[in-house]
């Protein structure tokens, strides 16, 4: 607790000598916006609003990444015929950052939205706010993190389980689902968690381009525009704890599935 | 007509640098319904890889297992094996690695965790059904195993050292459990061991094999009434004839 404090008070030193809040706002400032979630900022909606959107965002993304990127780790770790079909791809695209995808994927589905393409015409639903651009790049942001410590769950089981699950009468569809799949669990939920960690970055950047309508992204690069350092700063600290918070979620289902690996002798 | 048949089996391995290794070369041998038979040989003859082909999870290079006169393909349907190193399965809770041969043949959790029970309780784990095998010492995991092998139900179990790596007293006891497992069950039993001690404790028959290559050097049958005397004057004969032979091949190898 104590290097938070100090960050804190250095932070409260140079704005009080500086005073400036549209360089550096002050600490209660900032405090001040978080303590208000429900204030409309700079007419574009409060907070919870935009945490809301991004998050929304992210959660699409991620899900669709999960739903692609296990079963094909599944089956790359497994089958090597797989293994060879997706691999020269994949180590290609893999050192290409995601947020380098970001004006590609704005080129290509320009700014429209679940809600436009689906034809949810009425609608003021949230998928309104979810971009196909964006829900591209959250996709493969955290797709390569979940196929790949996919494949390396399902590669890496011991094949004493394997074995001893023959010699017990399991079928190949039995061991798929009570052997390969718990005994991958761990790697998978690893998957998971930088997955989401990668897919909250990307929204945050994404959400900075031209087109974005709302998310705490977006509101970061119009409270700079409009030198509201304050209501900046505060976004940056809810990016932080939502990321936090995500993260932990994670966390909690994957300490429930891989206790006994951290434990095991 | 026996039980099973091992039939002229040969098996090579080539090793990381690429040198063959003959592991079994001919290895003929029979095993009869209700019969403990005991694999006794020094370390690298063979006894595991004789037991994985058996179980069906090698293929020998030629020669053939019959089980009932009938070849086996592919994972052997009449046996089961337990493993030198304990496998339970880390994720799963005792009562669940016992029923899991149970599970495999769809059978509902009420019938299959009444059935883990008994083998539980036969192998002295009550209490522990819930434990995790991480929870569990060495012999508690070893005779997990066990049961597990027991409940999946299987005529021919075969059991590679199964009491190597335990204490000396652990390894009597659970020497003990075992024989009044097989003979309330009627199993027969495949047991791999290169102690000669547990061989003589154990078996109805010794068969004491050669090593590289692997085959059936020497044949014997134990004839001492259970439950058979360490200290007894012919256990201790046997004991020291079985060293000889033993010595024997390896001075003359
Ligand atoms: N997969 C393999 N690759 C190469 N060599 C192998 C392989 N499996 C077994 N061998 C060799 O075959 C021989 C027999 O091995 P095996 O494991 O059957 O011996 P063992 O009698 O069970 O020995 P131990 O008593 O030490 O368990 C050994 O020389 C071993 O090195
Ligand atoms: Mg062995």
């Amino acid at each position: 607790m104590i290097l938070p404090v100090i960050i804190l008070l250095i932070w409260e030193y140079y704005a009080v000598k500086f005073n400036n809040p549209a360089l550096l706002p002050r600490v209660e400032m900032v405090f001040d916006r978080l303590i208000h979630p429900f204030d409309n900022l700079l007419n574009t909606g409060n907070f919870v609003r935009h945490i809301f959107v991004s998050a929304t965002r992210v959660i699409f993304g991620f899900l669709l990444a999960a739903i692609v990127g296990i079963p094909l780790g599944l089956l790359a770790g497994r089958y090597l015929l797989f293994h060879r079909l997706f691999n020269p791809i994949i180590e290609i695209l893999r050192p290409l950052c995601p947020i380098a995808w970001i004006p590609f994927a704005l080129a290509i589905f320009k700014t429209y939205t679940v809600t436009n393409v689906f034809g949810v015409r009425y609608s003021t639903s949230i998928f309104e706010h979810i971009q196909l651009g964006m829900l591209f790049v959250i996709f493969y942001g955290g797709f390569f993190p979940i196929f790949i410590n996919t494949i390396h769950g399902v590669s890496s089981v011991k094949n004493s389980y394997v074995e001893s699950a023959l010699v017990l009468g399991a079928t190949h569809g039995q061991l798929f689902r009570k052997i390969i799949l718990p005994s991958s669990l761990p790697a998978i939920l690893t998957g998971l968690k930088v997955g989401l960690g990668v897919s909250w970055m990307v929204i945050i950047a994404a959400e900075m381009m031209p087109g974005s309508d709302a998310g705490i992204g977006y509101l970061i690069m119009f409270s700079y525009e409009l030198a509201e350092m304050d209501i900046l700063m505060a976004s940056m600290i809810i990016i932080g704890v939502v990321g936090t918070i995500l993260s932990g979620i994670v966390k909690v289902a994957a300490d429930q599935t891989s206790f006994w690996q951290a434990k095991e002798r | 007509m026996a039980f099973l048949n091992v039939d002229q089996i040969n098996k090579h391995f080539i090793n990381e640098r690429k040198e063959e290794i003959n592991a079994l070369s001919d290895l003929t041998f029979l095993c009869h319904d209700g019969e403990f038979l005991c694999l006794l040989g020094p370390t690298g003859c063979g006894k595991t890889t004789i037991l994985r082909i058996i179980s069906g999870l090698e293929q020998p290079d030629n020669g053939q297992v019959l089980v009932n006169e009938q070849g086996v393909h592919g994972i052997n349907q009449e046996s089961t094996l337990v493993f030198q190193q304990y496998s339970l399965f880390p994720w799963r809770n005792v009562i669940d690695n016992i029923a899991f041969g149970l599970e495999m043949r769809n059978i509902n959790r009420t019938k299959r965790y009444a059935r883990a029970q008994e083998f539980i309780d036969l192998v002295g784990l009550r209490g522990f059904e819930k434990a995790f095998p991480y929870e569990l010492s060495g012999g508690m995991q070893q005779r997990a195993a066990i049961a597990r092998a027991l409940a999946y139900d299987k005529r021919l179990i075969l059991m590679d050292e199964p009491f190597g790596a335990l204490d000396e007293r652990t390894r009597h006891r659970l020497q003990e459990e075992l024989l009044n497992i097989w003979r309330q069950q009627r199993k027969t039993i495949i047991f791999v061991t290169h102690n000669i001690d547990e061989a003589i404790f154990l078996a109805d028959r010794i068969l004491i094999m050669h090593d590289r290559p692997g085959y059936v050097e020497n044949e014997l049958k134990i004839v001492l009434p259970r439950p058979r005397d360490r200290k007894s004057p012919d256990f201790i004969k046997l004991h020291i004839g079985i060293r000889e032979v033993l010595e024997d091949m390896l001075n003359s190898g």
